[in-house]
């Protein structure tokens, strides 16, 4: 199967790279945990406020570390390397190369969203993390690896993706019921901001932290997501003239 | 067998490839030449599906060529004018991901890499990564990783570009083995002795259309088979003759410093250059 050769592809990435990537997954998310929730010290929602953070910014770490899994290391296999056309000019189904940037970028949001909850395990917060966070968490970067696979044939240079990355991606890390409730925003930019990928991801993640009940919806919407940029990824690589 | 038909490409307002008709044959080496910008990797790049055309066709074995197609493209390996690899990665790595891409077995992989990088005198920098290779290393992975997956047509997209004079005849050595096991072989090159040397058939390209089709035999002939340089005042001026007789009675009347010798596709080339075609 074409999607092992991706995933293979990815893990020699990995295995070469593994400190930087380990270091890359760490720093910001290890800031906002330290500088809002330990030494800005509150409480929110009745809660310790790095209590409400932690699910929140374990998203958006799954979102970061998807999404720059994907983007970046495509664009300059696009662009610069030119080893796209290998695959492009092979026999594998380019859906199947498609579907295993996915599935790795995936799984390395999943990795990066691990390191942060194995650095607050020692807290003893007594959220709770379970397979159903865990598949949350898998949908949510594979929503932004998606996205990160289409930011990567949009883009014309290499300044694009991180460009992208500045328009969408910083602004969503920090509105997107990570830092704060989307309750709190005014009603017409809560209802565009709610349903956003990560304000999903976020809201389900916190819900089966806190042990609450929660509703599997948010898990369509993200497919839905899925799908839609999962089908734009697939026009480009079957349709587009000029790749 | 090899088939464009009214083949086209354009880029918004400009056309790189105009109306190409082309078939070429089971087991040919087939020369497409022409100067800089004349739709010759542009061509390439719309067999290798990297580009779609605007209008027209490529069928394969009488088969229409589409990425879909993933039974035709692995018929099919193609080096390409830059270096297309991930520079991360070392040549074991480079042979690895092809061969997985083409569904090879790994031990056929790890037996195949060997051979070919032991032909190519690579083995010693094998744990290299890419980005550490010098030029003509990098093309001679991009040979071996093209050979790697037994295709039956080769598309060469100035395959020996930076390479060495010995690494060069190395190189058509191997083309010339390969085309003998009836590997379908299309080169674009600017080295004209490289064409003449390997090719039964080149076509002569120029704004986007392929102007004339022959052998390079054909093609010198139809110059003049002799040429007598004439050396005047820092210039040379060549000279083309049908026989060697022709060739000695001018070089008997000229006062000039010259040089008497057989026509090269080279001359064909540069004569049509400067007369814009035929």
């Amino acid at each position: 199967m074409g999607i092992i050769t991706i995933l293979w592809e990815k893990w020699v990435e990995f295995r070469r790279d593994f400190y930087k990537i380990t270091l890359a997954a760490m720093i910001a998310p290890l800031m906002y945990l330290l500088v809002f929730g330990m030494g800005i010290q509150t409480v929110s929602h009745g809660v310790p406020y790095l209590h409400y953070l932690i699910p929140g910014v374990v998203s958006l770490t799954t979102m970061n570390g998807s999404f720059n899994a994907v983007a970046q290391n495509l664009n300059v296999q696009r662009l610069y390397e030119k080893a796209f056309d290998q695959v492009m000019v092979s026999p594998t189904p380019l859906w199947q190369f498609m579907a295993g940037q996915v599935v790795a970028g995936s799984l390395r949001g999943l990795y990066a969203g691990g390191i942060i909850l194995l650095l607050v395990w020692p807290i003893h917060t007594g959220l709770i993390f379970n397979g159903f966070s865990f598949l949350v968490l898998f949908l949510n970067g594979a929503v932004f690896s998606a996205l990160g696979v289409v930011v990567s044939f949009l883009a014309r240079s290499h300044a694009d993706v991180p460009r992208f990355s500045n328009y969408l991606i910083m602004p969503m890390a920090f509105l997107c019921n990570t830092f704060f409730s989307t309750d709190n925003m005014p009603k017409g930019i809560r209802n565009v901001v709610g349903v956003l990928p990560l304000s999903e991801t976020s809201g389900m993640v916190r819900h089966i932290a806190y042990g609450e009940s929660w509703d599997p919806s948010g898990i369509l919407v993200l497919l839905a997501y899925l799908l839609l940029l999962a089908a734009i990824g697939l026009w480009f690589v079957y349709r587009k003239q000029n790749l | 067998m090899i088939v464009l038909k009214n083949l086209t490409k354009k880029f918004g307002q400009f056309t790189a490839v105009d109306s190409v008709n082309l078939e070429i044959g089971t087991g040919e080496f087939f020369g497409l030449l022409g100067l800089n910008g004349a739709g010759k990797t542009t061509t390439i790049s719309m067999l290798s599906t990297l580009l779609l055309p605007t209008q027209g066709e490529i069928y394969i074995d009488g088969e229409l060529l589409t990425r879909k197609k993933t039974a035709l493209k692995r018929k099919i390996s193609v080096i390409t004018q830059e270096y297309s690899m991930r520079q991360d990665m070392d040549m074991d790595e480079i042979m690895e991901y092809q061969g997985r891409l083409y569904y090879m077995p790994k031990k056929e992989i790890q037996r195949k890499s060997e051979e070919l990088l032991e032909f190519c005198g690579l083995t010693s920098a094998r744990k290299k990564t890419v980005r550490k290779l010098s030029g003509g290393m990098k093309r001679k992975l991009m040979v071996c990783r093209a050979l790697l997956t037994g295709p039956e047509i080769l598309l060469l997209d100035e395959p020996t570009a930076g390479m060495d004079a010995v690494s060069r005849r190395q190189m058509w050595d191997l083309l010339k083995q390969l085309n003998g096991k009836n590997l379908t072989i299309l080169l674009t090159t600017h080295y004209m002795e490289e064409a003449e040397s390997l090719c039964g058939r080149v076509a002569m390209m120029a704004h986007g259309k392929i102007e004339e089709i022959d052998t390079p035999r054909n093609f010198i002939h139809g110059l003049g088979q002799f040429a007598v340089d004439e050396t005047a005042g820092g210039k040379t001026l060549a000279h083309y003759f049908s026989t060697k007789e022709e060739a000695l009675a001018f070089a008997a009347h000229t006062d000039s410093s010259i040089r008497l010798r057989d026509t090269t596709l080279e001359d064909v080339f540069v004569e049509r250059a400067k007369y814009g075609g035929k």
